[in-house]
């Protein structure tokens, strides 16, 4: 009886205090970070060097973000439009192939499925490094290299394989029946694809499109490989550029990193729920 | 599809009609992934140095050769290995608390749950460049608070100094990897039936005895994908590394895949990088051929 009590004891300790304190501190750690970041952001320059250093900007400003915005050497507008275009193509052509090959992959009967599936399985966990010598001198022989193709097509390297993947087990759990009713009444097998199972599998199909449009939007290594030009330097090219400078300047960075994260937060927050779904059955399936 | 009636069968044409719908994606894959592999292995024959073109000629196995005797290679073998087990191990623990935290009901988890997620979601090289920033011996927090704590006396330049470089670049990839483990597990707590923790309390089991009775087992498989999945991510993937300190102090903190990207990037000899990187996919491969063993035992045990 007294071990029983105990227990009950713990949990109401596990329930209430714990938990409230559990859950400030990982929210703290989580946060405090991008707090800082967007502090710096809207500190003068003199208060981004001086000492002590202070935590709330005395005399908050937006000057980093216009100069970080309109800056010549690393000007952030281009940046941003360079990083939508490349993420923007990459998840639409991305959701174009993958849709395809998905459905393909979850109707039809193939020799070696499963060994296909397992390829594109296995293609998650290759070395991102191992594509770099390769795919450069491949889009130098093709005259690519400083150009929007060079960094889409090295996009799809990651984003095809799980994308693919993902959307294999959406389209598994919708009925055959339903489209095998559609092509009864005259319907091509494609169209009942288009119209019956594309809208049904929509949550599946745009969890895999913000995946594709997050991971490309992130992605370091091909764009500061295969792009020399400032003009065409994405987001995460041109912060390392920007960093790469003779005398950080940490102000604009800051601005510069909050302008980089922003759009992927909000895109987070209203579809987190497809993504954490998505990815999660993913693994859950093993 | 034109294709003349007769001269294929109905059967044949509807299988090519079929492999239509992955020619997209193959070719996308043999362009990217499949052809740059194998030329990858190809150029990993070659002595190619970009720096010096007349040097080019193939020396079959003497990139792997040189690379056996490269006493660089073995130390950023051991800083992978402490880079992934310390990495994943306290993510794993931090990220599976934050999910038991997270599970519990109250209003407003969503809005914490997305707040906890962000530090998984954004860019790297954001990770990597406010983390410095945060690191910095003179304008950054970290310091700063430790001396108002009385913790420290004198300001560390944590990411230039060998004894702590490497612990400082972990520290911040554990940061940005435990939402991960948080999203893995706690998708996982929300499929476990009610009814198991009403069963189990009804005989009688303490808070302790249901998690390591019920929850424990019923998280194994998923445990194990996500564990396997981060370790495997978190070995090939060095950007923090690269934008952090790229390598140094005198390559304390170099890892195989930052290491490939330097001989690439700095000494630009695509022969050597070319050779690591195929070490690093044999390595993975050969992890993968065990974890999917491993998987398959798991499935078998919950079926």
């Amino acid at each position: 009886m007294s071990k029983h009590r105990s227990g009950d004891f713990l949990e109401r300790i596990l329930g209430g205090p714990a938990l409230w304190t559990g859950l400030a501190i990982m929210t703290l750690f989580a946060m405090g970070p991008f707090l800082w970041a967007f502090s710096a952001s809207l500190k003068t320059r003199a208060e981004l060097y001086a000492t002590p250093i202070t935590y709330i900007p005395a005399l908050p400003t937006f000057q980093n973000y216009v100069e970080a915005w309109t800056s010549r050497l690393t000007p952030f507008s281009r940046f941003f439009a360079n990083s939508l275009w490349v993420s923007s193509v990459t998840m639409v052509a991305t959701i174009v192939i993958s849709t395809s090959a998905g459905y393909a992959l979850a109707r039809f009967r193939f020799v070696g499925k499963n060994t296909l599936m397992l390829v594109f399985l296995a293609t998650q966990m290759f070395p991102a490094v191992l594509l770099i010598p390769p795919l450069l001198s491949q889009w130098y022989a093709l005259g690519l290299i400083d150009t929007y193709q060079a960094l889409i097509y090295s996009n799809f390297s990651f984003t095809v394989p799980f994308t693919v993947w993902m959307l294999v087990g959406y389209f598994e759990s919708i009925p055959r029946e339903l489209e095998e009713s559609a092509m009864m009444d005259g319907s091509s097998r494609f169209g009942a694809m288009l119209r019956i199972i594309v809208p049904l599998a929509a949550p599946g199909i745009a969890a895999t499109a913000i995946f594709a449009f997050v991971s490309s939007w992130s992605e370091l290594l091909f764009a500061t490989t295969f792009t020399s030009s400032t003009e065409m330097r994405t987001l995460s090219a041109g912060l390392l550029y920007m960093a790469g400078q003779y005398e950080v300047q940490w102000g604009q960075l800051s601005a510069g990193v909050m302008i980089s994260t922003v759009p992927v937060a909000i895109l987070f927050t209203f579809l987190q729920k497809h993504l954490i779904k998505g990815l999660t059955a993913g693994a859950m399936k093993g | 599809m034109p294709v003349p009636r007769g001269f294929i069968s109905r059967g044949t044409r509807e299988t090519l009609a079929n492999y239509a719908y992955l020619l997209p994606a193959a070719i996308c894959l043999g362009g990217t992934v499949l052809f740059p592999i194998l030329k990858a292995i190809h150029m990993s024959l070659y002595q190619n140095v970009l720096s010096r073109p007349q040097d080019y000629h193939f020396i079959g196995l003497g990139n792997y050769l040189r690379m056996i005797h490269d006493p660089t290679f073995w130390l950023t073998l051991k800083n992978s290995f402490i880079w992934v087990v310390c990495s994943v191990s306290i993510q794993f623990v931090l990220g599976f608390l934050g999910a038991l935290l997270l599970n519990a009901g109250f209003k407003g988890r969503t809005f914490l749950r997305t707040l906890n997620l962000l530090p998984w979601i954004i860019p790297g090289v954001v990770v990597g460049l406010v983390w410095e920033y945060l690191y910095q011996p003179n304008y950054g927090p970290i310091n700063d608070i430790l001396r108002r704590v009385g913790l420290l006396r004198v300001p560390i330049a944590w990411l230039s100094e060998p004894n702590s470089a490497m612990a400082s670049v972990i520290f911040t990839n554990i940061w940005r990897g435990i939402p991960f483990f948080t999203i893995m597990i706690l998708a996982g707590l929300q499929a476990i039936p009610d009814k198991l923790y009403e069963a189990a309390t009804v005989d009688g089991a303490s808070v302790t005895q249901r998690f390591r009775h019920v929850t424990l087992p019923m998280l194994r498989p998923i445990i194990i994908v996500a564990t396997a999945t981060r370790i495997i991510w978190t070995f090939n993937y060095a950007d923090l590394i690269f934008v952090m300190t790229g390598g140094g102090p005198a390559n304390a903190t170099q890892i195989t895949s930052s290491y490939t990207l330097l001989s690439a990037y700095t000494d630009l000899d695509f022969g050597y990088a070319a050779t690591l990187s195929v070490i690093l996919l044999v390595i993975m491969l050969v992890f993968t051929a065990f974890y999917l063993k491993v998987t398959k035992g798991v499935e078998s045990v919950s079926e």
